[in-house]
């Protein structure tokens, strides 16, 4: 009997049990854990929360219920004591080779069942931002690839041991070690792997390659122990060791196992997402490069070519230098350690280069000789995968047709040790992309389009001044308006456009610009006459720069948009949101204190509900901002553990952080509205809180420490701690 | 009688199943405790009569499922093979399916048992906490006549078609989902969280409304009902 027919009799076998259909079904049911107690991601965004941790938890829960079922399945001959005669029958290596088969076909049927199972709920919860590619490839790359990697596991430690429980032991404590101690490192946690957010409006192939490419490496790498394992299988009354001697003696067996491993081995070596960045922060030995002398910036130019299949970028740059001190110098550039320079020429003649080892802030150095002549062009090509520098963060780089996001040196070759010339550092760059895209540089910088190719790409060109710059394009959706004396852009993407047009963010975003530069002041990064608004794809936050502000579209989700916290109704949530650019991002706040309510979100949340009884009327507002408010300070201060802190203090730290952090939203949320709104009423009302509030905006930043604390609050009130007192 | 009753205890209790079951609710009791019941309930302390009554009643859909989990055992279609030959004994099939339900009861206790002594030690190990007498009531009035009624109308349901009983274990999960009244509101635990923010008063005793008496005894009442009944089928 073949090897094929004999796995379709296996199949057959395994699909009569009722052991497979309950692994089969509570496979399917595990997603359910990931809503609620299996939660990995860090993100809050729809995808987050209703495709990863569902299909991480699967993942988890799916692979430990098939190492469970292969390990039972592998013990059934030997614990019902008819090996002997099964052996008899079938060689134990044909029969481990189809079981092992029939357990992988049966994983790819729980794999379509969960996935099918879990696809309408999803995508009804997930509302209009659902996509069915990134569903599936989350499913497949987050649950589908660990069942796999499980039965590899379990039935490689079976055929070692031949202990079912020792197989156990095996298999738990490496689950346990990935769970745990490995959880933060992303080429280790070969169960859970590091997705810490997928984007609603934007592709995640970035971060699922990522999640990909470790699984594969492990698959590679259990396969060889699968194989190692399986030439260990006991035959002829022998051991393993003797076991494995006789199976060997076919050569190809050991090395294709070994060829295995080795795979697994240069894949784990030769990934190409994370650079070797030095870890410890505070050296930034590039920044200490000193500037040549005699040698000054004249324009530079690039042209990048961005391939959004691949997720990779080609380029070409050119810089020109005025060399005034008759000899050679070497000229620093960070790149990113993804790419491979190559063609580096001055003046059309070959030079030499070197691009270092060492890695800081995401960038490699780059040396390259320019001669001593008088003027000189240097021209470099790059090409590779912009790799990134925070593992547990990945997807930063994410590069396809729907999004990227070029920083600095993923975008051309950051100069660094060369002083600017007259007119600064003036920079033309090109970028070719698909036509769907359209290219946003952020800062006050217009990109326009140059040209038109057969291919369905366009080339974009804008002008800049600096020796990096960032780049955003995308699927966007433009709008247009006056607000607060200054015209925005403000860009969101495509799949949103439901949600924005519903929560009316166009009104919105004018509302809240026209209350806060009349109440507080413009802001500092708008370029004088414009500023972009720009929705980027989930990063864990927002900055700003001269003319342009980012919006992380963690905070326009539509759960988030139903946070009553934020603001009464989606379209205030919205309001809150902006108010951010304001107080958060405009005017910076240290980390938050836990006991203490002081945050961005105070000043936020009070704006808003200025905002709300500006648009909607006192009553309005007093109902739904400060009744709740007061609702909720008076819930706080009958909390048990606010009552009695002696017991909060001898909880195990993590549940003391977990309940103080709960403690800690409510104060920045509601208490510090409160208090703003009794310093308002004692300040003398609301005009007088407004100019304070404004003197505060607008005040002198100390560059070492910008923050805006509340003590620095209080003296513009001219108020202490005690006086905004709730009791 | 004796005899059969400590050979089907064994039968429950010293399989794969049950410690399965066991550890799995050891695993969510674990989770309930910390996140719903750790953080205090309407204002009231962890270890409050109210916060208890939640942990109990998120515990309740898990033991509900567990209790009819143990009569599949006495309704399996092997069992009712084996039937014919128990019939044929001489004792007494009345007797016999009495006191297989009380080893199912036991089964259940033992689940019970299990998470509230996961609770003690939780409650002892974060706050050195030991006041375990104001919490007896609470747990009765909480578990029993739920439990009860699970093996009653378990036992019937099973009778009648062997499959019934998994349909019957979605029963908890369902009321679930339902807007229940506050006097049944102890079978999902929102009465724990509800009805102390009503009596206007910090740290409450425990105390019921006459209708989450009445409802609770007369889930009681009717479980009893149904396990005093006589069998449909003898033998089973």
């Amino acid at each position: 009997m073949n090897v094929l027919t004999l796995t379709a009799r296996e199949l057959g076998r395994l699909l009569r049990g009722r052991l497979t259909w309950l692994v089969l079904a509570l496979t399917a049911l595990s997603p359910a854990a990931g809503l609620t107690v299996l939660r990995f991601t860090a993100s809050e965004t729809m995808l987050s929360r209703c495709v990863a941790d569902p299909a991480l938890a699967a993942g988890v829960l799916g692979g430990l219920l098939f190492a469970l079922l292969t390990l039972w399945d592998s013990a059934r001959a030997s614990k019902s004591r008819v090996e002997v005669l099964t052996d008899a029958a079938v060689s134990p290596l044909t029969a481990a080779l189809a079981r092992l088969a029939a357990l992988l076909v049966t994983a790819a049927l729980a794999l379509v069942l969960t996935t099918l199972a879990w696809l309408p709920w999803t995508a009804y919860t997930v509302g209009a931002v659902f996509d069915g590619l990134d569903y599936l490839l989350a499913y497949g790359i987050l649950m589908g690839l660990a069942l796999p990697l499980c039965i590899l596991l379990a039935g490689a430690a079976w055929q070692f041991t031949r202990r079912f429980d020792l197989s156990l032991v095996l298999v738990a404590v490496l689950a346990a070690l990935s769970l745990t101690v490995w959880r933060g490192e992303w080429q280790l946690c070969w169960l859970n792997p590091c997705v810490w957010a997928l984007s609603d409006d934007f592709s995640n192939f970035r971060v699922l390659r990522s999640a990909a490419y470790m699984r594969l490496t492990w698959l590679l790498g259990l396969a060889g122990v699968w194989a190692l394992s399986w030439l260990c299988i006991r035959r002829y009354g022998k051991g393993p060791l003797g076991s494995l001697a006789r199976s060997a003696r076919r050569v190809y067996r050991p090395l294709l196992a070994l060829a295995l491993l080795l795979c697994c081995g240069w894949s784990y070596a030769a990934q190409p997402f994370i650079d070797r960045s030095n870890p410890d922060l505070t050296v930034m030995s590039f920044f200490e490069i000193p500037y040549l002398e005699g040698v000054t910036f004249v324009s530079r130019t690039a042209q990048v070519f961005p391939d959004t299949k691949a997720g990779t970028v080609s380029g070409r740059a050119s810089f020109r230098f005025e060399n005034t001190s008759g000899q050679e110098q070497k000229v620093a550039f960070g790149v990113n350690p993804g790419y491979t320079v190559s063609d580096v020429r001055a003046n059309g003649v070959d030079v030499p280069f070197t691009v270092s080892a060492y890695q800081e802030y995401n960038e490699a150095l780059l040396e390259v000789t320019i001669p001593a002549d008088g003027e000189v062009e240097l021209t470099m090509a790059y090409r590779g995968y912009p790799q990134e520098s925070i593992p547990t963060m990945q997807g930063g780089k994410e590069l396809s047709a729907e999004y990227l996001c070029l920083e600095n040196s993923a975008l051309s070759p950051r100069l660094m040790n060369v002083l600017p010339g007259e007119d600064g550092y003036p920079a033309a760059i090109e970028i070719t992309l698909p036509e769907a895209m359209t290219v946003i540089p952020f800062g006050s910088s217009e990109a326009e389009i140059i040209a038109e190719h057969d291919n369905g790409t366009r080339t974009w060109r804008y002008e800049d001044n600096g020796t990096g710059g960032i780049l955003y394009a995308g699927d966007y959706v433009r709008e247009d308006m006056e607000a607060g004396g200054i015209h925005i852009q403000f860009y969101y993407g495509r799949k949103h456009q439901a949600v924005m047009e519903a929560v009316g963010a166009a009104d919105a975003v004018q509302a809240v610009v026209d209350y806060c530069t009349q109440h507080y002041g413009p802001l500092s990064f708008g370029a004088g006459e414009s500023l972009k608004l720009i929705q980027s794809r989930v990063a864990g936050g927002g900055y700003a720069a001269d003319g342009a502000s980012l919006l992380d579209e963690a905070g326009f989700t539509i759960a988030n948009l139903a946070d009553g916290a934020k603001g009464a109704a989606a379209g205030e949530v919205f309001i809150h949101e902006l108010v951010h650019q304001w107080w958060g991002l405009g005017n910076m706040f240290d980390t938050a204190d836990p006991s203490s309510p002081w945050s961005a979100e105070g000043l936020t949340v009070y704006t808003t509900y200025r905002i709300a009884k500006e648009l909607y009327g006192e009553d309005y507002a007093v109902e739904n901002y400060v009744d709740q408010w007061r609702a909720a300070v008076d819930d706080y201060y009958l909390n048990f553990y606010v009552r009695c802190p002696e017991y909060l203090d001898a909880l195990p730290e993590a549940e003391r952080l977990a309940i103080s952090n709960a403690l800690s939203g409510m104060r920045q949320y509601s208490e510090m509205p409160l208090k703003i709104l009794k310093a308002q009423e004692l300040v003398g009302g609301e005009e007088a809180m407004d100019e304070i509030l404004k003197g505060l905006f607008t005040r002198e930043l100390d560059p070492m420490y910008p923050y805006l604390t509340y003590q620095e609050f209080l003296d513009a009130c001219g108020l202490t701690e005690e006086d905004l007192s709730l009791d | 009688m004796t005899k059969i009753f400590s050979c089907e205890c064994r039968r429950l209790l010293c399989n794969k199943f049950f410690i399965g079951l066991l550890a799995v609710l050891l695993f969510y009791a674990g989770q309930v405790f910390y996140l719903a019941v750790l953080p205090g309930v309407a204002h009231t302390a962890p270890f409050s009569p109210w916060s208890f009554g939640v942990y109990l009643g998120r515990l309740l859909p898990l033991l509900w499922v567990g209790a009819l989990f143990f009569l599949t055992f006495f309704t399996s279609a092997r069992e009712r093979r084996a039937a014919v030959l128990t019939a044929a004994t001489p004792a007494d099939p009345r007797r016999y399916a009495l006191t297989r339900c009380a080893a199912a009861l036991v089964g259940t206790a033992l689940l019970c048992l299990a998470a509230l002594a996961l609770a003690a030690v939780c409650y002892a190990r974060l706050f050195g906490w030991y006041g375990w007498d104001t919490l007896v009531l609470p747990t009765l009035v909480t578990l029993a006549p739920p439990l009860v009624f699970a093996l009653g109308s378990g036992w019937r349901l099973g009778e009648v078609r062997p499959w019934l009983l998994y349909v019957w274990m979605a029963f908890p999960f369902v009321l679930s989902a339902l807007p229940l009244p506050q006097a049944l509101g102890l079978w999902d635990g929102s009465f724990f969280a509800g009805y102390p923010l009503t009596l206007d008063a910090l740290d409450p005793a425990f105390s019921m409304p006459a209708s989450a008496w009445l409802a609770q005894g007369l889930t009681l009442a009717l479980g009893l009902l149904l396990l005093a009944l006589p069998s449909r089928k003898q033998g089973v």
